[in-house]
């Protein structure tokens, strides 16, 4: 086995839960790029929030069961949200969104529902603390760590995904009871509200913060030549 | 340096809103074509050293061409608004702005760090640190620290500057670091397409941002 230089040694992540302000941040990028003629104040504002939204199971797991990373971060909020939105706008046959908000609406509210499932919950199932994607049917947190790259001596290298045993696995932090996720609503002494934790995390965030009066820019330009044609 | 699919997925998930109206695929080519550039200067570290990281990657060419840019798209008689219109001032910005943020801001956080201002300074910086607001502490961040050494009573600000160019080698496949023990078997290059989950997350997003974007229609027809 040939050693592996610095910088393209895997799997090798610090213990890093995604601060909420990193989720928002990949909220607003998708906003950006996807809500079109329906991007204003209003609808950004939506899919920031839908963004942050499974973070709420921080406040949730202090009253009730599940836990932080658990309760809303499963794939089962998202899924159910698309469900949701596909029955209403394509097979109903008048779809509720779009008569009380318009096409506005419907735009708006799959840009949401892409939010809530590529930052909300994404980002933290790409981090190493992991997220239990299958809650409530199973307690065990995922995390899609590791690295993916082509080696002249190895060829294709990739530890995201391990193939074996006809199962396909992801790695494992723990469970509900053995993986104990750092809360800063937990009771204790000093209270951390995590804003950013690694460098990449500020530069994701400030490019949110760019993209933002870039994109109103670009909008507004785009808007007054159309009405002008 | 986070590989160029990593550059080059989060200047599509950028690109895909704010090219706007110009949006198609031969302008998105030329963005990601812009996005990959920087990394010239790894063919340049085979005879000018330290020259990687160093002679593309520095905020100093966006300082230079942004007021540059601005100045001659909205003067009379420009040349790129003459040739190519609303669509190639629109191209440029965009270009620019994933050359900085998607490329240079990106890498600046990643092992040595990029030379930050060079060639004004010959010295390279790496983002490092966090921020948080405490409850004892109030707001906090790390990345650039300033503090008061010990010995000499002046203040010291440490931004995570390092080496200068000549001193400073950052590691990539046309130019391995050496083995750390002499190796008998042969020089392993390797390229990395995605380190870390956060970089599988925004190759995954920037792909998803460009199909989420075929599947919708440009205006909000009922």
């Amino acid at each position: 086995m040939v050693a592996v230089s610095g910088f393209m040694s895997i799997g090798l992540d610090h213990a890093i839960m995604p601060p909420t302000p990193v989720a928002v941040a990949v909220g607003v990028l998708l906003a950006v790029a996807l809500l079109g003629p329906a991007f204003d104040r209003r609808s950004v504002a939506i899919v920031a929030a839908a963004a942050a939204a499974p973070d709420l199971d921080l406040v949730f797991a202090l009253v009730g069961p599940g836990g932080p990373n658990a309760t809303l971060h499963t794939a089962f909020v998202p899924v159910l949200a698309t469900a949701a939105l596909y029955y209403d706008t394509r097979i109903r046959g008048t779809s509720r969104v779009a008569d009380r908000y318009g096409p506005y609406g419907v735009r708006v509210a799959w840009v949401a529902v892409a939010a809530l499932a590529v930052a909300g919950v994404g980002v933290d199932a790409f981090s190493s603390e992991g997220v239990a994607l299958l809650y409530p049917l199973s307690d065990r947190y995922y995390a899609i760590v590791g690295g993916f790259l082509l080696s002249t001596q190895d060829g294709v290298v990739q530890t995201y995904v391990t193939v074996a045993d006809g199962g396909v696995g992801v790695s494992s932090p723990g469970t509900l009871d053995t993986h104990a996720i750092p809360s800063p609503l937990a009771p204790g002494g000093e209270r951390r509200f995590r804003i950013v934790e690694t460098g990449e995390q500020a530069v994701l965030v400030a490019t949110a913060l760019v993209a933002l009066p870039a994109k109103w820019l670009v909008e507004r330009r785009d808007r007054s030549t159309e009405a002008r044609c | 340096m986070p590989s160029s699919v990593v550059h080059a997925a989060l200047a599509a998930a950028l690109a895909v809103g704010l090219l706007g109206r110009f949006y198609d695929r031969r302008a998105i080519a030329v963005v990601l074509v812009v996005v990959v550039i920087p990394e010239a200067d790894t063919a340049l570290g085979l005879v000018m050293a330290g020259a990687h990281r160093t002679v593309l990657h520095t905020m100093a060419l966006p300082a230079v061409v942004a007021p540059l840019l601005y100045w001659e798209t909205t003067r009379d008689g420009s040349v790129l608004r003459g040739r190519w219109g609303a669509r190639g001032v629109r191209i440029a910005w965009v270009g620019l702005l994933v050359h900085t943020f998607a490329h240079v801001a990106l890498d600046w956080t990643h092992l040595e760090g990029i030379n930050l201002l060079w060639p004004a300074v010959d010295r390279f910086f790496a983002l490092e640190g966090e921020m948080y607001l405490s409850t004892s502490e109030g707001f906090v961040q790390t990345f650039v620290d300033v503090g008061r050494d010990p010995e000499t009573g002046r203040s010291v600000i440490d931004a995570g500057q390092g080496g200068t160019r000549a001193e400073t080698h950052v590691s990539n496949p046309a130019q391995p670091d050496p083995e750390p023990e002499p190796d008998p078997g042969p020089v392993d290059r390797r390229f990395p397409i995605a380190v870390r989950g956060w970089q599988l997350h925004v190759l995954l997003t920037g792909a998803f941002a460009v199909l989420a974007r075929r599947l919708q229609s440009d205006r909000l027809d009922p």
